[in-house]
């Protein structure tokens, strides 16, 4: 799972709602695999990113290197688009959890892939 | 200007031409005169997308194209350079080179007359230059076969190595633990399935034992070419059948060029295409995927690469896009979508365990072909996967730019009385998570009626922008592309929202 997932997904256990974002995350085994860099699609991307989300995951992975913000002018940026492109798409989280903030649920995260599937009776009205 | 500079200017126009004149002669020798030929090539596309196809034709070939009325072909005009972007669209199924089109052919009274005509016919036509394109088209693909023996050993190592079979026994081992349907399981080993997800996974990996075949011709050139003739016929008055049409027509081919007939080793496969009153003869291009006859004998089952290219593209992703397919089988439509709009990114997701760890298996082994084919060494693709639940949707509102999905039919995947309650639900869940005013999804179904009813009283979330009828292996299904409305997502309290859905079923 990618942190740019990761950044769209969102606790919808019952009654959550939005304070169901974002996910803690945290990580047993992380890998890194290079992506071709896209500058024009980072570019696009970092007016979508929610940047506290990322910025505590990025932490909870302990990724050296992340820009705390979009700078001046970022769109031509090369250094800073690098850098977002590696935080965003290159850092694999294989195996790991994420946390509801607000009722403590865990999904697990087993060879790459989240495991979002709530019981019957965590969906229930 | 003086007369003497007038017509020192004229001659010097003469000159010229007559020189581009002398040049033009001298490229029309035999080496490169093939190259500047221009041909008609014809391509089978999903029913229903012909459109879309002949917009990926105008966008990378520059070339426009006549939709035929037979439905499911488009003809375009190229010249034989551009045959290796040819094969490269990613709309069309098979391809063809156009050796005549007889618009509207005067079939005769009797069967006998008929045939005797279609006899004759092979003699009169303009063989020549289609050949010439075969010939082309032929070697190319030995290139091909080429490269591929030679990727083969590398590609092989990586599936013997690769988690693949692992992971496949634990999840099953989990699952028959926890009582699951086991229809469901036998559903994703059928050999036709398993098949369909390797040509999806892409020729190197798939194809192996064609290209063994293939190669040990290569190196002794054939003295006698083998053939076959395909006939398709469509159209109410016609007094003869295909296999007498492609049997008669085939005996005059094999008189005229002394090939050899062989129905399944064969070099030219030479196509009678008859509608109503329009014949077309061509020469095969592609081979016709011996894979898509056994699924069409099963069912169709995975969706075809060029079915969800096609859906793709009538959603025209933008670069950036947010693309999510929510019940994604095992991902034909993301990987699809991660192949041709790399400036995407593709999320799959689907609440069978089985389904989600074939998308990722089928998403590590595309990575593998891309590694070959561009050397590099284990890049990532824009692309995840997630187990979830279509009526929960665990993304953020508004997130989502386009979804693209295959809606579970009734036939092959649940029940018909499921779509009732599932159908609903998963618009109202698909509307949340789509971006109000940009966003738009295409959505796939054969279960017309109650995707119809679902949608209505949707208004104002989902406007259908488009309908395009389609064919899946005899099932008569449609795409509905859906905008999203500008209106903001309002999160009902759980009781209304439970109302809602329910009266949408009255």
């Amino acid at each position: 799972m990618k942190l740019l997932t990761h950044n769209l997904l969102s606790s919808h256990v019952r009654g959550v709602g939005p304070r169901g974002f974002p996910l803690r995350l945290e990580a047993t085994e992380v890998r890194v695999i290079p992506v071709e860099f896209n500058p024009d699609f980072v570019a696009r991307m970092i007016p979508k990113v929610e940047w506290a989300a990322l910025l505590e995951a990025a932490d909870h992975l302990r990724l050296a290197e992340v820009p705390k913000g979009p700078t001046q002018g970022y769109e031509q940026d090369e250094t800073f688009l690098r850098k977002m492109h590696h935080v965003l798409l290159e850092v694999e989280v294989v195996e790991g959890t994420l946390q509801c903030p607000e009722s403590g649920r865990v999904f697990p995260i087993t060879r790459g892939i989240p495991n979002m599937l709530l019981n019957e009776e965590e969906t229930q009205t | 200007m003086s007369d003497v500079q007038e017509a020192t200017n004229q001659l010097l126009h003469v000159n010229l031409h007559e020189n581009q004149r002398y040049i033009h002669v001298t490229e029309s020798v035999p080496r490169s005169e093939s190259e500047h030929l221009r041909v008609t090539i014809g391509a089978t596309v999903p029913t229903g997308f012909e459109q879309v196809a002949a917009d990926e034709v105008r966008e990378k070939l520059r070339s426009s194209c006549k939709i035929s009325k037979d439905r499911g072909k488009i003809y375009f005009d190229i010249s034989v350079e551009s045959l290796a972007q040819v094969h490269r669209l990613r709309s069309v199924d098979n391809l063809f080179v156009v050796v005549q089109e007889l618009k509207d052919f005067q079939f005769k009274e009797t069967k006998e007359k008929v045939l005797k005509d279609f006899e004759e016919l092979a003699g009169k036509l303009p063989w020549s230059d289609p050949l010439k394109v075969w010939k082309i088209n032929t070697s190319f693909k030995k290139k091909k076969t080429k490269r591929k023996k030679l990727n083969q050993n590398l590609s092989k190592e990586k599936i013997d190595n690769g988690g693949d079979k692992g992971d496949e026994r634990d999840v099953k081992k989990e699952l028959s633990n926890n009582a699951l349907d086991s229809h469901i399981l036998d559903y994703y080993e059928k050999p036709a399935i398993k098949e369909e997800i390797s040509t999806l996974v892409g020729d190197i990996l798939a194809s192996c034992k064609n290209e063994n075949d293939e190669s040990s011709k290569e190196d002794t050139e054939p003295e006698v070419l083998k053939f076959r003739v395909t006939c398709n016929r469509a159209g109410e008055k016609h007094c003869f059948s295909s296999n007498e049409a492609a049997r008669d027509f085939g005996g005059a081919v094999q008189d005229y060029f002394k090939w050899k007939a062989d129905m399944t080793n064969f070099d030219v496969e030479v196509l009678l295409n008859i509608h109503d009153n329009e014949v077309i003869v061509g020469i095969a291009l592609t081979e016709e995927s011996l894979h898509r006859r056994n699924i069409t004998h099963f069912g169709p089952t995975t969706l075809r690469s060029t079915l969800a290219y096609g859906m793709l593209r009538l959603c025209a992703p933008q670069p950036s896009d947010i693309i999510v397919d929510p019940m994604c089988g095992t991902g034909a439509i993301p990987i699809e979508g991660a192949t041709e709009w790399s400036n995407c990114f593709h999320i799959a997701g689907d609440n069978n365990p089985l389904a989600v760890n074939r998308a990722a298996n089928n998403i590590s082994s595309l990575l593998t072909k891309s590694q070959i084919k561009e050397g590099k060494l284990s890049w990532g693709l824009p692309i995840d996967a997630i187990q979830w639940d279509i009526c929960n949707l665990p993304l953020r509102t508004g997130s989502v730019d386009i979804i693209v999905t295959d809606m579970p039919f009734g036939k092959r995947m649940g029940s018909k009385k499921r779509n009732w309650n599932l159908y609903p639900a998963c618009l109202w869940e698909m509307s949340r998570i789509c971006k109000p005013g940009t966003g738009r999804a295409a959505l796939l179904t054969q279960d017309k009626k109650c995707f119809t009813k679902a949608l209505s009283g949707m208004e104002h979330v989902w406007r259908k922008v488009h309908t395009v009828w389609v064919n899946i292996g005899g099932l008569h299904a449609a795409v509905y592309l859906l905008n999203r409305t500008p209106q903001a997502f309002v999160h009902p309290s759980g009781q209304d929202k439970e109302e809602l859905l329910s009266a949408k079923n009255d």
